[in-house]
C-alpha cells in the first residue's frame, strides 16, 4: 500500500508536534549534557510514532514509506536539531537492508529496526573521511561460513550506541557490506564532534566475526547511500530554514540607532539572498526525493545536485545567521552556533560539497 | 452556455474562417485580427459593448486554447494587452470608442513613458509635468528606456499635475500622442552594442484632456494596476521570452568547456557545476511554486517573488564561468571571434536583469519588507509636498 498524501501530512504534523513539545532548545542542551548525550526519551516518543519504520516496509512492521518520507522526516528533526539515532538507524541501515537483496538479513533486522527495539549503524569510511570507495579502510577475509574483518573504520554515526552494526569491506571480488551483531566486542572509540548533537565513534575490527549482505554490490549500496544523501539534504534544508527563522524574527525585534536593524538594508538585503537559499535547498532535497522515490532517469544528477546545494545553503544560512545577530550569536547562551555547527558536521558527513559537484556535472556529462 | 458548447462554437468558427498560415510572409495580421474582433473572439473576458462576450477566465482560456490549437492569433488580447486593459479600466468612454478596437488588433501602437533619468528605482518622483491648459494638458520632461518610440502612436506616460502634493498624490496617467512636433526620440546606446531603448524628450507637447486615464491626482494607482498586468504575464515567462533572459539560447557550459579543452580542469568543472546548479534551482524553486498554488488554489507564492533576483546570478555567474572557460580569447570580440563576443555580450547582457524592471536591490527591499515583512526602507519625502523635496531641490553637498 502506498503512502498517501495524507498519510505525509499526518507524519509532518504529529512529528511538529512532538517536537514543538518536546525537543525544544532546553531540551536539546539538556540532553546533549546527559550522560548519554543524545536524547533517548525523544526516541522514546518518536518511536512511537512509528517513525523508525517510515521508508521500512508493511511487512518488515514499517510504515511503508520512501524517500520522500525520510525527507521531510529529516526536515523537521532538522529543524529542531534532534538529538537521536534516526539517521543512523531508520535511514542509513534501513536503507542498506531494504535495498541489498538479503533476505535473511531482512528479517532478522528490518523489524526490530522499525520498532525501535534496536539501534543499528553503518560504518562507511576510514579515517580519511572521504566516503567513497577509495576510502574504505576494512577488509573481508572468508573463515567458514562467515568472515572474519580488520582494519578501522571512523566517523561512524552512533558507531558506540549502535545495537548492530553494518560495515563496508575490501573483498576478492569488490566492496561488500557486512553485519557485525555483538559490536560491543568490537574497539569502539567516541570521537569528539564539532556538534555536540550529534554522535561518532572510530571502530577498530581485529579479526572480528561477520557475516555478509548478499546482493550488497557497489550498486545496491550506492542506491542506498542515495537515499541517505537526500535524508542529509533533507536535514540541512529544515535546519537551514529554522535559523533562519529565528534569524528574520531577531532582526525585526533588535533595535540599534532607533531601528528595528531589519530596517538596515545592510540586513534586509542579506535576509533576501538568504531566503533564495532556504528555498532553493527545499526544492532541490524535495525534487531529488521525489525522482529517485521513482527512480526517474535524471536521479543522479538530482540526488548529487541537492546534495551540494543543501550543504551550501545551510552553511551559508548558518554563517549569516551568526553575523546578523551580532554578538549575542557569539555566545554559547544562544542557539545559532548550534546550527553552525551542525552545518559544518552535515557539509563534511557523506562527503564535501566539492565531491557532489564533480558528480552532478559527470552524470550531466554522461547524459549529455 | 456549457464549456463544451463553447469549445464547439469556437472550433467551427476558426474552422469556418481560418484557413492562412501566421508564419506565412506577407500574412496580414491586422486584416485577421479585425475579423476575430468583429466576431467578438479577440476579447472574450470583455464586455458586449466593447466587443467582448464577458467570459470568465475559465471560459476566456478555452477560446485561448483553442486559437492557440489552430494556430491563430487571437482569443487573448484581453490579457496580454496591458494598455488597452488600462484603458478599458480607467479610461473615459468616448476613448475608449475611439480607441479600444484599434489597439487589441494593433494597429494602434504604444510604448512607456514611466522612467526618467532622475526617477528609476523612485518611479513616484518623476518630474516631468502636465499642465492643464483649456482642454489640453501642456507637458514638458524627458522619459528613458522606452523601447517601440518611434513605431508608437501613443505613450503610455505618467507625469506630474501637482507639486504641492507628496510624491504618490501629485501623479496623473495619459495617452501621449507620440507623432506631435513637441516629441523628440533619440535612441540609447547600450553597452552591449544594441540600441533597445530610447530617450523621449517631450517639449511643450499637447495631451487631449480626454486622454487623462483615471482621475487627475490617481495616476500612480493607475499605474499600479498597469505593471500589475504586466507582472501576470512576467510570471508566465513573458518577460523571459521577450527579452531572450531565460530559455532562448542556454550556454552551454559543458560544450564550451569540451571545445576549449577545459572539461578536465576540476576548478572548471566546479564553477560549471555550481553555474548549473544556480538555473537548476531556479527552475526546481518556479516547479515547486507552481505546484504548492495548484494546491492551495492561490495565485502567488513567496517563492516566486524569489525568481527574479536569483536569475541575475544565473546571468551573471554563467557569464562569469564562460570568461573562464575562454581565458585570453575573452579579450577579443567581432564575428571573427564568435565565442569572445558570445561571452562578452552575456557578460554585458546580464544588466538587462539584474537592473531592468527593478535593480537586485530594489528586489531585495521588496523580498525584505513584502516577504519576509521587515520594516520599510526610510522615505523622508513620502508625505512631505513634492516640491520641498530633494528630488526637486537636490541633494546639497555637506
Amino acid at each position: 500500500m502506498a503512502v498517501t498524501e495524507a498519510d505525509r501530512h499526518a507524519i509532518r504534523e504529529s512529528l511538529r508536534r512532538l517536537l514543538a513539545d518536546r525537543c525544544q532548545e532546553a531540551d536539546v542542551r539538556r540532553a546533549i549534557a546527559s550522560d548519554a548525550g543524545w536524547d533517548k526519551d525523544l526516541w522514546a516518543r518518536l518511536i512511537e510514532l512509528g517513525l523508525p519504520g517510515v521508508a521500512v516496509a508493511e511487512a518488515f512492521g514499517g510504515l511503508g514509506g520512501g524517500e520522500i518520507e525520510i525527507e521531510l522526516a529529516m526536515e523537521e528533526l532538522g529543524a529542531a536539531l534532534a538529538p537521536t539515532p534516526f539517521f543512523s538507524s531508520a535511514v542509513l541501515a534501513a536503507s542498506l537492508l531494504q535495498h541489498a537483496a538479503d533476505q535473511d538479513a531482512q528479517r532478522a533486522y528490518l523489524p526490530a529496526i522499525a520498532s525501535g527495539e534496536i539501534i543499528a549503524t553503518v560504518a562507511l569510511t576510514g579515517d580519511a573521511g572521504t566516503f567513497d570507495e577509495g576510502d574504505v579502510a576494512v577488509s573481508a577475509k572468508r573463515a567458514g561460513g562467515d568472515w572474519t574483518l580488520d582494519g578501522v573504520a571512523s566517523f561512524v554515526t552512533y558507531g558506540c550506541e549502535a545495537d548492530i552494526l553494518f560495515v563496508l569491506a575490501r573483498t576478492p571480488d569488490g566492496i561488500g557490506a557486512f553485519v557485525v551483531t555483538t559490536p560491543s566486542a568490537l574497539e569502539r572509540a567516541p570521537l569528539k564532534s564539532i556538534d555536540p548533537t550529534q554522535r561518532l565513534a572510530r571502530v577498530t575490527f581485529n579479526k572480528a566475526t561477520a557475516t555478509r549482505l548478499a546482493g550488497a554490490d557497489r550498486d545496491t549500496i550506492e542506491r542506498a547511500l542515495d537515499a541517505a544523501r537526500i535524508a542529509l539534504a533533507g536535514e540541512q534544508a529544515g535546519a537551514a530554514r529554522r535559523i533562519f527563522d529565528i534569524t528574520v524574527d531577531y532582526i525585526k525585534t533588535r533595535v540599534q540607532f532607533g531601528r528595528a536593524i531589519g530596517s538596515f538594508q545592510a540586513i534586509k538585503h542579506m535576509a533576501a539572498d538568504l531566503m533564495i537559499e532556504v528555498e532553493s535547498a527545499a526544492s532541490a532535497a524535495r525534487h531529488a526525493a521525489a525522482v529517485l522515490s521513482n527512480d526517474g532517469p535524471d536521479a543522479r544528477a538530482a540526488v548529487n545536485l541537492a546534495a551540494f546545494a543543501c550543504a551550501d545553503a545551510f552553511s551559508k544560512v548558518a554563517f549569516d545567521a551568526i553575523q546578523m545577530h551580532g554578538g549575542i550569536a557569539f555566545t554559547t547562551a544562544h542557539p545559532a552556533h548550534l546550527y553552525l555547527r551542525r552545518a559544518r558536521f552535515d557539509a563534511a558527513f557523506l562527503g564535501a560539497p566539492n565531491l557532489y559537484r564533480e558528480r552532478f556535472i559527470s552524470a550531466l556529462e554522461n547524459n549529455a | 452556455m456549457s464549456n463544451e458548447e463553447l469549445r464547439q462554437d469556437v472550433r467551427a468558427w476558426l474552422a469556418e474562417n481560418w484557413t492562412d498560415d501566421a508564419q506565412r510572409p506577407g500574412f496580414n495580421r491586422a486584416a485577421w485580427l479585425r475579423k476575430v474582433h468583429d466576431a467578438r473572439w479577440l476579447a472574450p473576458r470583455w464586455p458586449a459593448e466593447h466587443g467582448g462576450r464577458a467570459l470568465a477566465d475559465e471560459q476566456a482560456r478555452i477560446v485561448e486554447s483553442e486559437f492557440k490549437a489552430a494556430g491563430a492569433p487571437g482569443g487573448n488580447a484581453d490579457r496580454v494587452n496591458i494598455p488597452a486593459n488600462t484603458l478599458l479600466e480607467f479610461g473615459q468612454e468616448p476613448l475608449k470608442q475611439r480607441l479600444l478596437a484599434g489597439m487589441l488588433t494593433g494597429e494602434i501602437q504604444f510604448c512607456l513613458l514611466y522612467s526618467e533619468p532622475n526617477a528609476g528605482s523612485d518611479l513616484a518622483s518623476v518630474r516631468t509635468r502636465a499642465d492643464r491648459d483649456g482642454d489640453s494638458y501642456i507637458v514638458n520632461g524627458q522619459k528613458v528606456w522606452t523601447s517601440g518610440a518611434r513605431t508608437a502612436d501613443y505613450g503610455l506616460l505618467i507625469a506630474r499635475t501637482n507639486w504641492d502634493a507628496p510624491k504618490h498624490k501629485g501623479l496623473s496617467f495619459f495617452f501621449c500622442p507620440m507623432k506631435q512636433p513637441g516629441i523628440d526620440i533619440r535612441p540609447l546606446h547600450q553597452i552591449t552594442g544594441e540600441s533597445h531603448f530610447n530617450e523621449v524628450f517631450i517639449d511643450n507637447a499637447v495631451v487631449p484632456a480626454d486622454h487623462l486615464i483615471g482621475k487627475e491626482g490617481e495616476g500612480w494607482r493607475v499605474l499600479q494596476t498597469a505593471l500589475a498586468y504586466e507582472r501576470v504575464l512576467m510570471g508566465e515567462g513573458a518577460a523571459e521570452r521577450r527579452k531572450g533572459v531565460e530559455g532562448e539560447s542556454r550556454a552551454d557550459l559543458i560544450a564550451l568547456a569540451r571545445a576549449y579543452g577545459k572539461l578536465s580542469d576540476p576548478v572548471i568543472r566546479q564553477e560549471i557545476a555550481n553555474a548549473i546548479a544556480y538555473r537548476r534551482l531556479n527552475e526546481l524553486n518556479a516547479l515547486r511554486a507552481k505546484t504548492e498554488m495548484a494546491a492551495d488554489k492561490s495565485s502567488a507564492s513567496p517563492i516566486m517573488s524569489l525568481s527574479k533576483l536569483a536569475m541575475s546570478r544565473v546571468l551573471h555567474n554563467n557569464a562569469r564561468v564562460m570568461t573562464l572557460i575562454i581565458g585570453a580569447e575573452a579579450m577579443l570580440d567581432g564575428a571573427e571571434h564568435p565565442a569572445a563576443a558570445e561571452t562578452n555580450y552575456r557578460a554585458l547582457y546580464a544588466y538587462i536583469n539584474s537592473i531592468g524592471g527593478g535593480t537586485d536591490q530594489i528586489q531585495r527591499n521588496i523580498i525584505g519588507e513584502r516577504v519576509l515583512g521587515l520594516p520599510r526602507e526610510a522615505e523622508p519625502d513620502r508625505d512631505i509636498p513634492f516640491r520641498d523635496s530633494l528630488a526637486v531641490k537636490g541633494a546639497q553637498p555637506k
